[in-house]
């Protein structure tokens, strides 16, 4: 079997602006493709992209030796395989898990979310991305972490750095020097709170990793908690923003949304649609074949699952926001050992509280002018902004 | 082949086939069975496939390993001693015409 074709002329700056017409282009001719701008090989669709991440045996994510590293300063679970991996995923869990959310996190969240909708001027126009959806992200996340000291602006810094550093595959020393004083920052935080969360335990992921019968290493906990914030804000916001997006361009389909009260359907529509997190990538650690295309070991291929969320094998008029489909199974969370540990936490704060108390406190909320929203990313996607008129 | 008999929590009971070697979160997901999610494919990571096994049948399935005991406390329904993860399970033809209740809801 032959390689995989090439593609030499799809620019990074194109991926970042609009990729979808790409990969919808993509699905129909060259479902797996190296593309040459991000030296990797593409899987757009559906029945690839889960096949790799259910596979870790074949397909790895234990790559010590990506930018990760120095912009985390450690090797952190995103990283690890197996046993390794599992375990310290499983540290955190406890705190993660629906029934914890519900006893512990719900009602806090909602004071949150009401707190942060309140602040929200009542007239006039608003940018309802930088205003509510980040900072509120910021917030949830600080609580359900356990680092309730850092600042909604810390958190959204922080977590930004992390991910400039992650993805700084030029290997430039400057998001390096940027990453090096958030983990000085974040390190003091968490340092200095230690102690309270040993003295007093509770149910928040940090507290719950230190007070654990067999804890894992301390600098493992300070990764967790820096891949939670790494992960744990930026596809939050961007999927509130998206469906936001998605209903106030559709006042019909808004209002049968809000008849039924679907806003967990309105949720899981929304990250199918615009995957806030696009794209992952694995190591392949034994010549295969995808596809009927030979995948030499060594290579690093990219799950783009914002493009198998909309593979034509699984949805018809999968380019179109559309809340009622017959079925959804998206892979917004990923598939495999490492299928996201925070989607309850997203679903419940995004889909079942922030959704309906927002519409509940601007019923009227409208889209003036929906080309003046504008979207960006390649491997996290979401709308940059998203000006809204609350009444 | 071997044959499941799903209960959905509305008392719906749905029969599939399956390939023995199969698990029965998959068999469940080829076969459109709503009650069960499987999100995370099978990798006892997200507890979206959460089943009761029948009483009468209990005894003759595995007992759950380690992985699964961890994860079942993040499923979303009560955990009782029927719970299952349905991934963590393999049709074999000894399972042959096992009965699993399905959760209201996995999340
Ligand atoms: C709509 C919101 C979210 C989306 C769409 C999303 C998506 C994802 C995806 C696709 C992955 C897998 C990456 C891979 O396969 O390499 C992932 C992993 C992860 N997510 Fe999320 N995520 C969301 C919210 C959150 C939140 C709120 C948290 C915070 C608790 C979180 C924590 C994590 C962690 C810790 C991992 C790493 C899991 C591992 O490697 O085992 N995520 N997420
Ligand atoms: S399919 Fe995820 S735990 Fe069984």
């Amino acid at each position: 079997m032959p390689l995989a074709p090439s593609n030499a002329e799809v620019s990074f700056d194109q991926l970042t602006l609009d990729p979808y017409p790409v990969y919808r282009r993509m699905r129909a001719e060259t479902p797996v493709v190296r593309v040459e701008s991000v030296k990797r090989t593409f899987l757009t669709k559906a029945a690839h992209t889960r096949l790799v991440k259910d596979n870790p045996e074949l397909f790895s994510s234990n790559d010590p030796n990506t930018p990760m590293q120095p912009a985390f300063r450690a090797h952190t679970l995103m990283r690890k395989d197996g046993a390794a991996h599992r375990r310290e995923r499983m540290a955190m869990q406890p705190s993660f898990t629906p029934k914890v959310i519900k006893s512990n996190w719900a009602e806090k969240y909602e004071a949150i979310a009401k707190d942060y909708i309140a602040r929200l001027p009542q007239d006039g126009g608003v940018d309802l991305y930088r205003d509510l959806c980040g900072p509120v992200a910021a917030r949830i996340l600080a609580v359900i972490l356990g680092i309730e000291d850092a600042t909604d602006e810390q958190m959204m810094r922080w977590s930004q750095n992390l991910i400039d550093g992650a993805g700084n595959f030029a290997w430039r020393p400057g998001p390096f020097e940027v990453t090096d004083r958030a983990n000085d920052e974040m390190n003091a935080l968490f340092d200095r709170i230690a102690q309270r969360h040993l003295a007093d335990p509770g149910p928040s992921a940090f507290s719950v990793m230190l007070n654990a019968k067999d804890p894992i290493p301390r600098e493992q906990i300070y990764a967790n908690l820096k891949i939670a914030i790494g992960g744990g804000i930026n596809e939050p916001r961007d999927a509130l923003a998206t469906i936001v997006y998605g209903l106030l361009r559709d006042p019909g389909q808004f209002e049968e949304v809000r008849r039924q009260e679907a806003w967990d359907a309105a949720f899981e529509e929304g990250v199918r649609w615009v995957a806030p997190i696009q794209a992952s990538s694995r190591l392949v650690l034994e010549d295969c074949q995808i596809g009927g295309w030979d995948i030499p070991k060594g290579d690093t291929v990219m799950t783009i699952q914002a493009s198998s969320n909309r593979d034509e094998d699984v949805y018809e008029n999968g380019e179109d926001f559309i809340v009622f489909r017959p079925s959804n199974p998206h892979q917004a969370f990923g598939s495999g050992p490492h299928h996201c540990a925070g989607a309850n936490i997203a679903r419940r704060t995004v889909g079942q509280i922030m959704l309906p108390l927002l519409f509940d406190a601007f019923p009227r909320m409208s889209l003036p002018d929906a080309e003046a929203v504008q979207w960006r990313g390649f491997g996290f996607r979401g709308p940059i902004n998203l000006p809204v008129r609350l009444n | 082949m071997v044959q499941v008999h799903f209960v959905a929590h509305d008392g719906t009971r749905t029969s599939v086939e399956a390939e023995a070697g199969t698990s029965i979160m998959a068999a469940a997901v080829a076969n459109g069975i709503d009650g069960i999610v499987g999100e995370c494919g099978g990798a006892a990571m997200c507890a979206t496939c959460h089943v009761y096994l029948d009483p009468a049948d209990a005894a003759r399935v595995p007992d759950r390993a380690e992985i699964e005991e961890e994860m079942l406390d993040s499923a979303a329904a009560e955990v009782t001693g029927f719970s299952r993860l349905s991934c963590q399970i393999t049709l074999e033809p000894g399972l042959d015409g096992l009965v699993v209740h399905l959760p209201q809801s996995q999340h």
